[in-house]
């Protein structure tokens, strides 16, 4: 075509630096309108950083965005929204006490004023249900499952007339079939003309939904955005995870890694090997009702030595509860746990970790480190712990031995006085793992071990977790991933509303691991 | 050590600032600025015999401040320093009367201990709601020095009254001469010895033991090191509670030493003072000596200003007042200027 139509979105030789970080590097990419555009790239490629900077929620420090061919001023949303671009975030923040309506009503315009629940329930009705967003409109947010918390997002999103969408990993939240949920929004939101730009990081969702893709890599654009029709699995694969670090994955790994195909763990499964009596023998445990998850109700599980069990699960199931549970961090209301043969049911979490408990929490830099603490510090808190509270030390001999264990984990650090808060995310985590997984590990539990690293600290985690499972570790696995599940689990257990729905073995289907998740009638075993 | 060092000449900066200011204050009040400063200088440690006066007043700090630091670093804000210390002189005190004509040898240690525990317990109960009901300790040890304040005004106007004293002041009565750990003057071996263990004490407490190491890490993430299986409120409570002892012991030592009684409402600014000494010093160990010397140093010029100068005592508050205000509000800035051309991030 002689005259193309104007791009919807196009960044300008952008370049984002936070300090001495460069998060994007003179990305320069043009979105045409009208289309499904994927964003894809590693933790850390500067993915969100783009979509903030398109939003107006970051400046640029150098570079100029355009919206239809217009120049934007950058750094305010007030004239992203203007130009009609809306972002909807990776964790959206919808208000938990309010209704639907009143969300919609001033989470969208921001504007106050006297309401009646009817007037307001009304006038956001045909708005939700053109969007195709099923709800009770009197209903809280937080009684509402979190596929439709996303659609009410999204609604929210464009009530302004958006033209262009930007969703930020919206599939890590969701289901399998909320995935499919999700790209059928998406499609039909294509038809009524907005041009949707997706950050996505699993090759199988882009080659599912996307028109184009383009790929960030360290915060430079690698390529795009490329007609999905000429790009390979295989091609978009070596394009995230770069060539250097491709030569070292196996392949098995590196489909796992960046979600290639549907997964199946086909590569995983030593039940072989885990026969030995039960490490965690967790019976009918439920645990009393606190602020800070949903109750456990009447769990059964046993890992025994040698074996990885992945917990799959929509978020908010009860994951927290579990591992708080295991970790005496909530109160039972009933049931009973073992541990390595011996009833810990009323002992503290010393005393657990005594007989060979280790945790890699939820939370790194809450749970696992004190990031204003010094490495050592944070390194031989596990050890400290296990004597006398007075204890006579020498910190140069905990400095040497801590240095000495870190360099086995290969930490990037300058030295062992530096605050754990300076270290990047990989090497916190390898920080982490250095504390906890020790020889005199029986069970590690790994709560989201690789939530927000780069490729290369991914598997480097996942070859830490199998090779204390291989050296007779129980390994308890937590994670949203199911790519990852399936990679390295022995067995996938799901759980549903506090409530085990589901245990699975390899080779896994996605499809009945995915119902489980989701519907609890599909309460199967396989 | 670079980065105790760092805290040192940080501290020395917010003083430096501190001063300055105040100097402009003293100059649009009509004094002439460098009089002024070079007298509370004079006052503190230039003119003889000033050294031993400030020390008079530093060790009894530092005692109470070393203490004061230990809380803070795990994460509990004891204010009640105050409170603790009045209610150590008390119990040593009462511990005087139940003693009475005992031998010295036996009798002077009872007193410590008794002072110490009575510190320790005013330390325990603001401890012990914190950590079973999450009570503010700020609010609780803040309220504490109230009670003790006017626990202080009822003994020395009733159980422990001084029948012959007749001034403004209701005072209990003195402590036998043999009971004595100094004379007025407030400097004897004694009280350095007892500074110079808690002073060496704390020290290995801090730095040469996992409680100190532990504590820290709780002070700065009590999560992280719930999740190692630490119990927050032995480390807490622990702490609160020796904190609370030190500060007895500071009034056990005032009682014994250098007053020889307990005055009603006596030394109302000491545990504040500490708090400031312990942040001056960022908690260590080895600044908090330091900084209580400054400190003691202002104290004693305080007592001097007014006959030497001819200013008034509370310009020695205005000082600690505006270096409270750049302690509290210490600058990312200067940090950043500090370092530059320091060592990689």
């Amino acid at each position: 075509m002689s005259n193309p139509p104007k791009p919807a979105l196009e960044c300008r030789d952008v370049t984002v630096k936070f300090g001495d970080v460069t998060a994007l590097s003179d990305v320069a990419v043009s979105f045409a309108p009208g289309q499904i555009h994927a964003v894809v790239g590693q933790n850390g490629a500067g993915k969100t950083t783009f979509a903030r900077v398109a939003a107006g929620l970051v400046q640029p420090t150098a570079g100029a965005v355009d919206v239809m061919g217009e120049e934007i001023r950058t750094g305010h949303v007030s004239q992203s929204r203007a130009a009609g671009v809306e972002l909807v975030h990776q964790s959206f923040a919808l208000p938990p006490s309010f209704t639907v309506a009143e969300t919609m009503e001033f989470g969208a315009t921001g504007k106050g004023g006297i309401y009646s629940r009817r007037g307001l329930a009304e006038k956001w009705r045909t708005h939700l249900a053109g969007l195709d967003v099923q709800v009770d409109l009197n209903r809280r947010i937080r009684d509402l499952p979190i596929e439709t918390q996303q659609g009410i997002e999204i609604a929210r999103a464009l009530v302004m007339d958006a033209r262009v969408l930007i969703l930020d990993e919206p599939t890590a939240v969701l289901s399998p079939s909320g995935i499919d949920m999700l790209f059928a929004r998406v499609r039909r939101l294509k038809q009524r003309g907005v041009t949707v730009i997706l950050i996505l990081h699993k090759i199988r969702e882009v080659l599912g939904i996307a028109d184009t893709v383009t790929v960030l890599r360290g915060g430079r654009k690698v390529e795009g955005p490329l007609p999905i029709a000429e790009v390979s699995a295989e091609r978009l694969a070596n394009l995230i995870v770069g060539d250097a670090i491709a030569k070292t994955l196996d392949r098995h790994e590196r489909d796992a890694l960046v979600g290639t195909k549907s997964p199946v763990g086909e590569g995983a499964g030593h039940p072989e090997n885990a026969t030995g009596p039960s490490v965690l023998s967790m019976t009918a445990v439920s645990t009393r009702p606190d602020s800070e998850g949903i109750a456990l109700d009447g769990i059964d599980l046993d890992i025994r030595p040698g074996e990885i069990v992945g917990i799959a699960g929509v978020e908010g199931n009860g994951q927290k509860t579990l591992v708080r549970a295991i970790s005496a961090l909530a109160d039972l209301a009933s049931g009973s746990i073992r541990l390595a043969g011996q009833d810990v049911t009323g002992a503290p979490l010393a005393a657990r970790r005594a007989i060979g408990l280790r945790i890699i929490p939820f939370e790194r830099n809450v749970e696992g480190l004190s990031l204003t603490s010094s490495l050592w510090q944070n390194w031989s808190a596990r050890e400290l712990l296990q004597g006398s509270l007075l204890k006579v030390i020498r910190p140069s001999a905990v400095r040497e031995a801590c240095d000495r264990s870190l360099r086995e984990w290969s930490v990037h650090y300058h030295n062992s006085m530096q605050k754990a808060g300076s270290l990047s995310g990989g090497n916190a985590q390898k920080v982490i793992l250095a504390r906890e997984v020790d020889s005199d590990a029986r069970l590690i539990i790994a709560a989201q071990p690789t939530r927000g690293l780069d490729i290369g600290a991914t598997a480097f985690v996942w070859q830490a977790l199998r090779q204390a499972r291989d050296r007779g570790a129980a390994i308890l696995l937590i994670s949203s991933d199911l790519d990852e599940l399936f990679d390295i689990s022995d067995r996938v257990v799901v759980m549903l509303s506090g409530r085990v729905n589901g245990e699975f073995r390899a080779p896994f289907d996605i499809a009945s691991v995915g119902a489980a998740m989701t519907d609890a009638a599909a309460r199967t075993s396989a | 050590m670079k980065d105790s060092l760092l805290t040192v000449v940080r501290s020395l900066i917010f003083v430096a600032f501190a001063l300055v200011l105040c100097a402009l204050v003293f100059q649009f009040a009509g004094y002439n600025a460098p009089t002024m400063l070079w007298a509370v200088a004079d006052g503190a440690f230039l003119r003889s015999g000033a050294i031993e006066q400030s020390l008079r007043w530093a060790l009894p700090l530092f005692i109470t401040a070393v203490g004061v630091g230990i809380s803070f670093r795990a994460g509990f804000f004891n204010i009640g320093a105050q409170g603790q210390f009045y209610v150590g002189a008390i119990c040593a005190a009462f511990a005087a009367e139940a003693f009475k004509g005992g031998p010295a040898f036996l009798v002077i240690p009872a007193l410590i201990i008794a002072g110490m525990l009575g510190g320790a317990l005013w330390a325990l109960w603001p401890g012990l709601l914190r950590l079973r009901s999450g009570t503010d300790e700020v609010i609780t040890t803040l309220m504490g020095n109230f009670m003790a304040g006017l626990l202080l005004v009822y003994v020395t106007s009733g159980p422990l009254k001084d029948p012959s004293g007749s001034g403004q002041q209701a005072s209990s009565r003195p402590l036998d001469a043999a009971y004595r750990i100094s004379d007025s003057l407030g400097l004897s071996p004694t009280i350095i010895g007892i500074a110079v263990a808690v002073g060496i004490l704390m020290w290995l407490l801090v730095n040469r033991t996992a409680f100190g190491v532990l504590a820290s890490l709780a002070g700065r993430n009590g999560t992280m090191v719930e999740w190692q299986g630490a119990r927050l409120w032995k480390l807490g409570l622990s702490s609160f509670v020796i904190s609370g002892a030190l500060a007895g012991l500071a009034g056990t030592i005032e009682f014994m030493g250098p007053n020889g009684r307990i005055a009603s409402g006596f030394l109302p600014a000491h545990g504040f003072t500490a708090i400031l000494i312990a942040l001056v010093a960022n908690l260590n160990v080895v600044g908090t000596a330091a900084a209580a010397v400054f400190f003691g140093g202002l104290a004693s010029a305080a007592l001097y200003l007014p006959i030497m100068a001819g200013l008034p005592a509370a310009a020695i508050d205005i000082i600690n007042a505006a270096i409270a205000l750049f302690i509290t509000a210490r600058s990312k800035l200067v940090d950043k200027v500090l370092r530059l051309g320091g060592r990689p991030s």
